[in-house]
C-alpha cells in the first residue's frame, strides 16, 4: 500500500507561526513508531488563523487539524490522526470547512491543495488547459476573451487588463515585454506572496498566455526582497517550468518562445508603482516615470510592455480555461469575477477570502474574521493598503467593490482589510500615513517629496493639541496639493488615510490635550 | 549568513556572470552586498567600469534602496514590522521593548505579508509570526 | 545694449511635420503633432508656470508647476509632458489650479532661503510672487545647513538653495553626456550629488551645461557671486577650437560677469566647454602686453615705445632687408586665432606691400593636408557637413581625433547620436575615451602603430571593392569614371588586403574587415577625423584615401554622411579661405591663375607674383641659408608650436628682424625685436568660420586693450613701408573679402547679424548659405578617386629609439596654452607628463608619476611618466601645452610630402628615467647646408608618395611647380647633389615646366 500522505504547510507564514518544527516532529515520530508517510509542504490554504495547519489524506478526502505545535504532534499520533482519528484540534474534513466552502475559488483553486513544485499536481488540478487553449487561438482571440471576461487589473487601479493587452497587441516592436508586479507592499495583503508559494505554475502559466497574446518574448517578475521564500519558489518553479517545455525557444512546442527573469526589489514601497517597478527593473533608482508615454507603447527599456499585478495574471489561465462567460458570471456591476480579500490586522480569524465583487465589509470582518483577535470592539479597518481609506463599524455594510469604495471615499487597492481594535488613535495612524510617505517617496515630484513631511508635521502639531483650526486648514489645503498635484499614485493617494480618518473619526483629532490619547 | 572580506577578485567573480544582463547596476549591488554583506566604497568605480556606466550612476542607485548598506553588516539583523496591520497587534510596543535589548540591530521594516500573523519580525532573515520578545530572544539564541 | 533673455518654450520643439490645432485659454493654435501643451501656449505667449522644465530638456513633470486642465480629462496633469492632441480645449488658468501651484510654491519656500545670494538668478522667490503665494504656513525641518561645495575653481554648488528639479542631473545626461551628476537619497532626503563627492573629485567635466540648466542659485558661477548681475550682454563666438561655440558673453559695464553659450547657436545649440564658458580669465590676464616693445638685438631687454615708432622701426626694418637681399627675403605669417578680416590684411600685407607670397599660417602645421587633399578629390579644402548631420548617422568613423578633449560640443553631439543607436568605428593608436565611456562604447577600435593610416584606410578600401560593397550606383553618377576604373585596379590589388597590411597596422585583419563592412552596409555613414590624420608624412595621401572610401560608398551629399575634418583651432577653416597659404588665393584659387590674380591686381592696384612663396618650414631652412631674414608673426607661437624646437630657433636666431604680434610674450617673441601687443577676441571685430563652414560674428565686447584694433596695426606697417591700407572697421574689410572671393560673394556683417551665421559657399545659388556640400555634384564637378599607396614613413623605431610617440591635446588646456595656462584650468591639467604602457615602463625601471627623459634623435626632455594602458605597448603620448616640457624638441623634421605639414604624430623616441625635472632646452648646431637637404628629402618624398596612375614624373614637375618656390627650384636644379635625387626626380627636373 502506498505511503499515508501528511501536508504540511511550507508557507512562510505557516513557517512562522512552527510550521517546520511540527513537520519535522511528525516525521521523526513516524520513523520511531516505521510508520511509512510521506510529508508534502504545500502551500497554505489562506486559513492562516488555523496555521500550522496539518492535513492528512484518508481517502479521497484531507482530514485537518490546527493549529498545530510541535508539542501536540505526539497527541495527534495517540489519537490516531493519520487515520483521521479525532482529536481536540481536528477540523474535520478541510473542504467542508464552512470558512473555506463558503469561498468560491478560481485564482486560489489550487493554492493550498497541490504540493507547489509538482507540474503533475498542477496538471492533475486543472494546470495548464488554459494556456493549451490559448496557443489554439489567434493573439487577438485571447485578448478579447480576457476583455469579455471583465477581468480588471488586481494591483489596485482596477484597470481592465485585455485593455492594456490590447494596446500592446496592436504597437508594433521586435520586442515586447511581460511584467509581473509582485511587489506586494501594501501592509495587510499576502495573497501574491501565498500564490506565488502556493501556486507557482498558475502565474508562470499566466504570464506565458499574455506573452503569446501580445506577442512578448520575455517576462519579468518584481517580486519584494522581503518575500525570500517566495523568491526561491519562483526560482525553482521557472526551472523546472524550462525543463519541462512550458518555457523557454518553444512554449509547449508551439514555436513561440518565451522566458522569464525574476528581478528582486530593493526594499523600495514605491517600487510597486509600475513605472517606477519598470526602472528598478533597469537597475536604475526606482523613480516614476511621468506618462504618456503609457507603458503599453513604451515601457521596460523603452519597448512596448505589459505590466499585471500578480493575481491578475494568475486569474487569467482560469479565464481562459473556463472562458470569459464563466468567470464573467460571478462579481457585480463593472467588478467581475472573484476578489482575493486578505483579512490582517487585528482579526480573530485572519487570511484569504476568495468570493465575488460585493460581499459587504461587515460580512468579511465578522463573518469571515469574526471580529478582533483582542476581543475588544473593532474601532476601524483600513482597506486598500498604506494609502487606503479607513472606515468606521457604521461604513460595514458597503459592498465591496471598485466603484462602491470609489463612492465611499475609498478604494479597494488589491483587497487587504485592516482591522484595528479601540486601541487605535486615527490621528497617529494619520500621522503614519505621511511619514510612510515621507520614507517611501521617490523624492521626484514636489507634493510628495515635501508634502509628506510637511503633512507629518502638521499633524503631529494637531496630535499635540496645537491651534487645531489653522492646522487642519493648512492640513487640508495640503491633501489637496498632494492628491491633485502628485506625478504618482504614492503622493496622491496618501491624504486618503488622513482625510477618512479626519472625516470619519474627527474626534481622535479635535481638542487633543496633547500627546496621544 | 556569512560573507567574504573585499577583494577586487572576489568582487569581479561577483559581477562577471552579470556581464549580459540587462539593467545590470541594482542586481550587481545586490550581489556585492550579497558577498561582502554591504556595499564598499570600492565597488562603486568597480560596478560602474564593468558595466560602463557613469560612478553617479551606480551612487545614485545605490542610495535610493533601504536593502543596500555601505558600511559592514550587524551581529544579528531584526527587521520588526511597522507597517499598520502589525501595528494593529501591538508592533510598535514590541518594537520599543526590542530595542532596549538589541537597540541598532533593531530596524524598521514595512511588511512581510504575514499580517494575519502579526506582530511579524524577521531575524537574521527567518519570519517570526505573533512574535514575542521570547521568541526573538530563542530566535537570536 | 540690454541683457539678452533667450525665450525657453519649456520642452524641445517637436520634429513632427504633422500639424495639429488646440484651444488654450480660448486661443486657438496649432503645432506639430507631439508638442507638449507648455510649448504650445509658450508659442502664443501664454507661459504656463514652470521651474523644472527648460527646453534644452526633455520634458520631466516634477515640479507640478504647470499642471492645466483639460475639457473632458479628470485631473490636472502637467503640460509639460502631456503633448497635444487635435481638437484638445486647454485652459491654463483656474481657481483650482492656482491653489495648486501656491501650494506647491509654499512648499518650496518651506525649504529654501529666505534672501537668494544670486538675486534675480533663483526663479524660486520670483514664481511664488508670480503665483501669488502670500505666506508659508510650514514650519519644520529643512535642508538649510548643508554646506557648499566651493571645491569647482568657476562655479558653486550651494545645496541649500536646491529644489531638486535635476535640471543639472539631466543636464549632464542629455546634453553633455557625462552623467556625472544623479540625485543622491531619496523622499525628503532626495539631493543632488556628485556621486558623493566633491564636484572636483567626481567625473565632472566643468562644461557648465549644469549651471546653466539651474533655475535657482544651486549652482552659480563665482565670477556671478563676486561681480553681480550683469546688465547687458554681446553675442560672439568663442575663440577657442573650432567648433566655434556661440556665446552671450554677459557684461556688468565693461567687466565680463560670464559667458553663456547661445541656444541659437548654430554650431552649439546652447552648450559650451570648459574652456568656452570659463576659461577666459587670460584676456584681462596681468601677464598680457598692451604697449609696443622693441629692441635692437634678442639679447637686449625690451624698451616700450609709442606704435608710431614700433611701426616706423619695423618698416624701416624690413624694408632694409628687402633691399639687402630681394623682395623675396621677407614674409609673415597669419594666424588660426584671429579673425578672418585680420588674416585678409595680413595676407594683403605679404602680397601687396611685401610684394611677395612669402605668406603661410599655422594652419600649416595641422590641416593642410585636408585643404590639398579634399580639394583634388572633391574639389573644396572644406568639410562637407553641418554638425547637425551627426545626428543623422547611422554609423561614424572616428579617424585619429579625440572630439571629448580637443572638441567637447561636437563630441556631445556625437554621442547624442551614439545612445540613439548609431555604431561607432574609432582608428587611433590610443584607447581614446570615446572606445568606452559611460552609455557610449565603439563598436570596433582599429588601434593601429602610428604611421599606418594608409595602410588602414586602403585595407578598408580593399574589403569593399572586393566584397561587393561599393555603391555603383552613386559612383556611376557623381563620380570621375576613369579615375574609378584606376582606382579600383590599385585598391584591389593583394598588397592593399587587410591580411597583408596587418603587419604594419597591427590590426587584425578580421577587424578591418568587420569594420569595413559596417561602415559600407550603413544608410548613412560618416567620417569625422581630426590631426592623427593630416600631421603624418602621408597626411595628404591619408585625406585622399578618405575621401575615395566616402565616394565609393556614397557617403556624400546629404545629410548624416561626409567627411569632416574636426579643425583644431577657432579660424583655422577660416585663415584658409582667406588666402594664407602662398600658392592660393583667396577661396583657394591657385596663384597661377592669372585670372584671379587679376582680381586682386584691380582691386589692389598691384601686380601680384605668379609664383607660389614659401611655406613656414621652407622659411626656417632658407633663413639658415641666409636667403631669408624679415618675418612678421601674428598670434603664432612657432617657437613653442612648431616640429624640431632646436632647429625653428636657430631659424628665428638667423633672422634681423623678427616681428610677433600676440597677447602675451611667449617663446618666439625671446627671438623677437618688435612685440606688437595683440588683441583678444573680447576685443576683436569681425568673423570666424568654424569646421562646418560657418562663418560667426565676433563682436567687440570691451574695448582695445591696446588703443588699436589689431587689422589697424596691421595696415599701419603696410603703409609704413610705402602700400597705404586703411580700413573702417571689420565689416569693411568683409566687403572687401566678399568682392574678391566668389565663395563668399554674399557675406556681408548686415546679413550675417540678420541670419545669426551662414555657412560658405555663400552666393547668389546659396544666399543663406550652404549647410551640405557636393548635394547634386562635386564641386569640381566629378569626384575624383586618387590612388593612395601607403609609403612608410622615413621614422621608423631603431634599437636605438625603440618607441613611436604621438602627441595630442588634453580637454581642459589648449594647444600650447598661452590662454588656459593662465586661468584656473591649470587645476585638471598642470602639467604635461608622457603616457606610456605598463610594459614599457616596467622595462625601463619607470614608475608612475616620476621624472623621466625622452629623447629623439634631434633632441630630449624632461617630463613626468603617468602609466596607463590607453596607449599600447610601443607607444608613448604626450601633449604639448607646458614649454617647460616642450614637446616638439623632440619632434622631427618631417612631413606631409605634399604640403609639409609636420609629422607631430610619429616620432621614434626612447624613455628612460630622469633624476632632476626640467631644465633649459639644448640648443645645439644647427648644419647649414640644411636647407639642401631638406630640399632633396622634400623631393624625393614627392616622388615617392604622387599619386600617378601613368608617368610619375609628370606628376611631381607638376606638383613642384605648383608649390615651390621659384628659388627653391633653382637650388634642386643646380645646388643639390644630384646623386641624392630618386629617379623620377631626376626625370621630373628635366620637364620643360620645371627648367624654367
Amino acid at each position: 500500500m502506498s505511503s499515508i500522505k501528511v501536508y504540511v504547510p511550507g508557507d512562510s507564514a505557516a513557517v512562522s507561526v512552527g510550521a517546520d518544527e511540527v513537520a519535522l516532529e511528525i516525521s521523526r515520530l513516524a520513523s520511531a513508531s516505521n510508520v511509512e508517510l510521506e510529508i508534502i509542504r504545500n502551500g497554505t490554504r489562506g486559513v492562516l488563523w488555523l496555521e500550522p495547519l496539518v492535513e492528512v489524506q484518508v481517502g479521497v478526502d484531507r482530514v485537518g487539524y490546527g493549529p498545530v505545535r510541535a508539542e501536540d504532534v505526539a497527541g495527534l499520533f495517540q489519537a490516531q490522526f493519520l487515520t483521521g482519528g479525532s482529536h481536540a484540534l481536528c477540523i474535520g474534513e478541510v473542504a467542508q470547512l464552512p470558512w473555506l466552502a463558503q469561498q468560491d475559488r478560481i485564482t486560489f483553486k489550487r493554492v493550498g491543495i497541490v504540493d507547489p513544485l509538482s507540474l503533475s499536481d498542477y496538471q492533475a488540478q486543472g494546470g495548464l488547459v488554459g494556456l493549451e487553449r490559448a496557443l489554439s487561438m489567434t493573439g487577438e482571440e485571447i485578448v478579447a476573451e480576457v476583455i469579455e471576461s471583465g477581468l480588471r487589473g488586481r494591483g489596485g487601479a482596477g484597470f481592465p487588463a485585455g485593455i492594456k493587452w490590447k494596446t500592446v497587441l496592436e504597437t508594433s516592436g521586435e520586442s515586447k515585454y511581460i511584467c509581473c508586479n509582485a511587489d506586494e507592499g501594501d501592509s495587510g495583503t499576502f495573497a501574491d506572496r501565498i500564490l506565488i508559494e502556493g501556486d507557482p505554475f498558475t502565474l508562470i502559466e499566466g504570464m506565458t498566455i499574455a506573452a503569446i497574446a501580445v506577442g512578448a518574448g520575455e517576462g519579468f517578475i518584481y517580486i519584494r526582497s522581503e518575500y525570500p521564500a517566495a523568491v526561491a519558489k519562483l526560482s525553482n518553479a521557472i526551472q523546472i517550468a524550462r525543463e519541462f517545455g512550458l518555457l523557454g525557444s518553444s512554449v509547449l512546442g508551439s514555436g513561440n518562445a518565451f522566458d522569464i527573469k525574476i528581478r528582486v526589489g530593493g526594499g523600495s514601497y514605491v517600487c510597486g508603482e509600475e513605472t517606477a517597478m519598470l526602472e528598478s527593473i533597469e537597475g536604475k533608482r526606482g523613480v516614476v516615470r511621468s506618462k504618456p508615454p503609457l507603458p503599453a507603447i513604451s515601457g521596460l527599456f523603452g519597448k512596448p510592455t505589459v505590466i499585471n499585478n500578480v493575481l491578475t495574471l494568475a486569474s487569467v489561465p482560469a479565464v481562459l480555461a473556463e472562458g470569459a462567460a464563466s468567470y464573467k458570471s460571478r462579481g457585480v456591476g463593472r467588478s467581475l469575477g472573484t476578489q482575493i480579500f486578505q483579512l490582517a490586522g487585528n482579526v480573530k480569524q485572519g487570511g484569504i477570502v476568495e468570493t465575488g465583487f460585493g460581499i459587504s465589509l461587515g460580512e468579511l470582518v465578522h463573518g469571515y474574521g469574526g471580529g478582533s483577535l483582542s476581543g475588544k470592539a473593532i474601532k476601524a479597518v483600513q482597506i486598500g493598503g498604506p494609502l487606503g481609506a479607513y472606515f468606521a463599524p457604521k461604513n460595514f455594510d458597503l459592498p465591496m467593490d471598485y466603484e462602491s469604495l470609489i463612492a465611499a471615499g475609498g478604494m479597494l487597492g488589491h483587497g487587504g482589510i485592516v482591522i484595528f481594535d479601540t486601541e487605535v488613535d486615527l490621528a497617529i495612524q494619520a500621522k503614519f500615513a505621511m511619514d510612510f510617505c515621507a520614507i517611501e517617496s521617490c523624492g521626484k515630484c514636489t507634493p510628495c517629496r515635501l508634502g509628506s513631511t510637511r503633512g507629518a508635521e502638521t499633524i503631529q502639531r494637531i496630535i499635540d493639541g496645537e491651534d487645531f483650526e489653522p492646522n487642519k486648514r493648512i492640513l487640508l489645503d495640503l491633501c489637496e496639493v498632494m492628491t491633485d498635484g502628485s506625478l504618482c499614485a504614492m503622493g496622491g493617494l496618501t491624504p486618503m488615510p488622513v482625510m477618512s480618518a479626519m472625516i470619519n473619526f474627527p474626534e481622535d483629532f479635535e481638542n487633543r490635550g496633547g500627546g496621544a490619547k | 549568513m556569512t560573507h567574504s572580506p573585499w577583494s577586487v577578485d572576489a568582487a569581479m567573480a561577483v559581477l562577471e556572470p552579470l556581464r549580459e544582463e540587462p539593467g545590470p547596476v541594482l542586481i550587481a549591488l545586490q550581489a556585492i552586498q550579497s558577498e561582502f554583506g554591504y556595499v564598499p566604497t570600492e565597488a562603486v568605480a568597480l560596478i560602474a567600469n564593468t558595466f560602463n556606466v557613469s560612478r553617479a550612476d551606480v551612487h545614485g542607485v545605490l542610495t535610493f534602496y533601504h536593502d543596500l548598506r555601505t558600511t559592514p553588516a550587524l551581529a544579528n539583523e531584526i527587521k520588526i514590522c511597522v507597517a499598520e496591520a502589525c501595528q494593529a497587534v501591538g508592533s510598535r510596543e514590541l518594537e520599543r521593548i526590542l530595542k532596549t535589548t538589541y537597540n541598532d540591530q533593531v530596524c524598521e521594516a514595512f511588511c512581510f505579508g504575514n499580517c494575519a500573523l502579526g506582530p511579524a519580525v524577521m531575524v537574521n532573515g527567518k519570519l517570526i509570526g505573533r512574535a514575542t520578545p521570547t521568541k526573538v530572544a530563542e530566535e537570536i539564541n | 545694449m540690454t541683457l539678452l533673455i533667450e525665450p525657453d518654450f519649456g520642452t524641445p520643439r517637436s520634429k513632427r511635420s504633422q500639424k495639429v490645432t488646440v484651444t488654450i485659454d480660448g486661443t486657438e493654435v496649432e503645432v506639430p503633432a507631439e508638442t507638449s501643451i507648455m510649448r504650445a501656449a509658450a508659442t502664443i505667449g501664454i507661459n504656463v508656470p514652470k521651474l523644472c522644465a527648460t527646453d534644452t530638456l526633455k520634458a520631466f513633470g516634477s515640479c507640478r508647476l504647470c499642471v492645466v486642465e483639460i475639457d473632458g480629462r479628470k485631473g490636472t496633469p502637467s503640460s509639460c509632458t502631456t503633448p497635444v492632441a487635435d481638437g484638445m480645449k486647454i485652459s491654463t488658468q483656474s481657481a483650482k489650479l492656482s491653489r495648486l501651484r501656491q501650494g506647491v510654491m509654499e512648499l518650496y519656500l518651506s525649504d529654501h532661503p529666505a534672501d537668494c545670494a544670486v538675486g534675480d538668478q533663483c526663479k524660486v522667490h520670483g514664481m511664488a510672487k508670480e503665483v501669488g503665494l502670500t505666506e508659508v504656513r510650514y514650519a519644520g525641518k529643512t535642508h538649510l545647513d548643508v554646506p557648499k561645495d566651493e571645491s569647482n575653481p568657476y562655479f558653486t554648488f550651494d545645496s541649500t538653495e536646491c529644489i531638486v528639479c535635476n535640471r543639472c542631473v539631466r543636464a549632464c545626461d542629455e546634453v553633455q553626456g557625462t552623467f556625472a551628476l544623479t540625485i543622491e537619497n531619496r523622499g525628503f532626503e532626495a539631493r543632488v550629488s556628485s556621486s558623493g563627492t566633491s564636484f572636483i573629485e567626481s567625473e565632472c567635466v566643468s562644461c557648465g551645461a549644469c549651471v546653466q540648466a539651474c533655475p535657482t542659485g544651486a549652482l552659480t558661477e563665482k565670477t556671478l557671486l563676486t561681480i553681480g548681475t550683469p546688465t547687458r550682454s554681446v553675442v560672439t563666438t568663442c575663440a577657442y577650437c573650432g567648433v566655434g561655440c556661440s556665446f552671450k558673453a554677459e557684461m556688468k559695464g565693461d567687466e565680463l560677469v560670464r559667458m553663456v553659450p547661445l541656444k541659437d547657436g548654430g554650431a552649439n545649440e546652447g552648450h559650451s566647454c570648459v574652456k568656452g564658458r570659463f576659461a577666459w580669465g587670460y584676456a584681462t590676464h596681468e601677464d598680457r602686453i598692451t604697449t609696443p616693445m622693441i629692441r635692437k638685438s634678442i639679447t637686449d631687454e625690451w624698451r616700450e615705445v609709442s606704435w608710431e615708432e614700433a611701426i616706423e622701426y619695423a618698416a624701416t626694418g624690413l624694408k632694409r632687408i628687402q633691399t639687402e637681399l630681394g623682395t623675396n627675403s621677407i614674409g609673415g605669417i597669419s594666424s588660426s586665432r584671429c579673425t578672418n578680416e585680420e588674416v585678409f590684411v595680413v595676407t594683403k600685407l605679404v602680397r601687396a606691400a611685401f610684394g611677395n607670397n612669402n605668406i603661410d599660417t599655422c594652419a600649416r602645421v595641422c590641416h593642410s593636408p585636408t585643404g590639398y587633399g579634399l580639394k583634388q578629390t572633391f574639389g573644396t579644402s572644406a568639410g562637407t557637413q553641418d554638425f547637425e548631420s551627426v545626428e543623422h548617422a547611422d554609423v561614424i568613423m572616428l579617424i585619429g581625433a579625440n572630439p571629448t578633449s580637443a572638441h567637447p560640443v561636437f563630441a556631445s553631439r556625437m554621442k547624442k547620436a551614439l545612445r540613439k543607436g548609431a555604431s561607432l568605428i574609432v582608428v587611433d593608436p590610443r584607447q581614446i575615451p570615446l572606445v568606452r565611456t559611460p552609455h557610449v562604447s565603439a563598436t570596433h577600435h582599429l588601434q593601429l602603430m602610428p604611421g599606418t593610416n594608409v595602410a588602414v584606410i586602403n585595407a578598408l578600401a580593399h574589403v569593399i571593392a572586393t566584397e561587393g560593397l561599393i555603391d555603383r550606383e552613386f559612383v556611376n553618377a557623381r563620380c570621375d569614371l576613369e579615375s574609378f576604373a584606376q582606382w579600383e585596379t590599385f585598391i584591389r590589388l593583394p598588397e592593399n588586403s587587410p591580411e597583408t597590411l596587418e603587419e604594419f597596422t597591427r590590426v587584425p585583419a578580421e577587424t578591418i574587415r568587420q569594420a569595413a563592412r559596417l561602415y559600407a552596409a550603413a544608410p548613412n555613414g560618416a567620417i569625422y577625423y581630426g590631426l592623427g590624420v593630416t600631421e603624418h608624412s602621408q597626411g595628404s595621401t591619408m585625406v585622399m584615401g578618405i575621401a575615395n572610401l566616402a565616394m565609393a560608398t556614397g557617403n556624400i551629399g546629404r545629410k548624416g554622411v561626409g567627411v569632416n575634418p574636426l579643425r583644431g583651432q577657432n579660424n583655422v577653416q577660416g585663415s584658409c579661405d582667406m588666402g594664407s597659404f602662398p600658392h592660393e588665393l583667396s577661396g583657394y584659387r591657385h596663384i597661377s591663375d592669372p585670372e584671379a590674380r587679376s582680381i586682386f591686381d584691380n582691386k589692389w592696384s598691384v601686380t601680384l607674383q605668379s609664383q607660389p612663396g614659401l611655406r613656414i618650414p621652407n622659411m626656417f631652412d632658407a633663413a639658415l641659408a641666409g636667403e631669408f631674414k624679415g618675418l612678421y608673426i601674428q598670434g603664432e607661437d612657432i617657437a613653442q608650436s612648431d616640429p624640431n624646437t632646436v632647429h625653428v630657433h636657430a631659424a628665428l636666431r638667423a633672422m634681423e628682424m623678427v616681428i610677433v604680434q600676440d597677447l602675451f610674450l611667449n617663446e618666439t617673441s625671446k627671438f623677437a625685436h618688435i612685440f606688437l601687443p595683440g588683441t583678444s577676441f573680447l576685443e576683436k571685430d569681425g568673423t570666424f568660420t568654424n569646421a562646418e563652414r560657418r562663418i560667426n560674428r565676433v563682436r567687440p565686447v570691451m574695448p582695445s586693450k591696446t588703443g588699436k584694433s589689431e587689422f589697424e596695426v596691421t595696415c599701419d606697417l603696410a603703409t609704413a613701408m610705402g602700400y597705404p591700407m586703411h580700413y573702417a572697421n571689420g565689416a569693411d574689410i568683409m566687403d572687401e573679402i566678399a568682392a574678391v572671393t566668389p565663395t563668399f560673394a554674399g557675406v556681408t556683417f548686415t546679413a550675417l547679424d540678420a541670419a545669426g551665421s551662414m555657412q560658405w559657399p555663400v552666393n547668389a545659388s546659396a544666399p543663406l548659405g550652404t549647410p551640405t556640400m557636393h548635394i547634386n555634384q562635386f564641386v569640381r564637378g566629378e569626384g575624383k578617386f586618387m590612388p593612395t599607396p601607403y609609403v612608410a614613413t622615413e621614422e621608423k623605431s631603431s634599437r636605438r629609439f625603440p618607441l613611436l610617440l604621438t602627441t595630442g591635446r588634453v580637454l581642459s588646456q589648449y594647444n600650447v596654452g598661452a590662454q588656459t595656462r593662465r586661468t584656473s584650468n591649470s587645476v585638471w591639467h598642470p602639467e604635461d607628463t608622457l603616457d606610456i604602457h605598463e610594459a614599457d615602463a616596467q622595462l625601463r625601471g619607470i614608475e608612475d608619476g616620476t621624472w623621466v627623459k625622452l629623447a629623439s634623435r634631434v633632441g630630449d626632455t624632461i617630463m613626468r611618466a603617468r602609466i596607463t594602458d590607453e596607449v599600447p605597448a610601443g607607444v608613448v603620448y604626450t601633449t604639448f601645452h607646458f614649454p617647460e616640457s616642450g614637446a616638439n624638441v623632440i619632434t622631427t623634421e618631417y612631413s606631409d610630402w605634399a604640403t609639409n605639414c609636420p609629422e607631430y604624430k610619429v616620432t621614434a623616441v626612447e624613455v628612460s628615467p630622469s633624476a632632476k625635472g626640467p631644465g633649459a632646452i639644448h640648443e645645439h648646431e644647427i648644419d647649414k647646408n640644411f636647407q639642401l637637404s631638406s630640399i632633396v628629402r622634400m623631393a624625393n618624398q614627392i616622388a615617392a608618395n604622387i599619386p600617378s596612375t601613368g608617368a610619375p614624373e609628370i606628376e611631381v614637375a607638376h606638383h613642384l611647380v605648383q608649390f615651390w618656390t621659384p628659388t627653391m627650384l633653382q637650388h634642386l636644379h643646380e645646388d643639390v647633389d644630384r646623386t641624392l635625387l630618386s629617379p623620377v626626380v631626376l626625370r621630373a627636373l628635366d620637364i620643360e615646366s620645371v627648367s624654367n
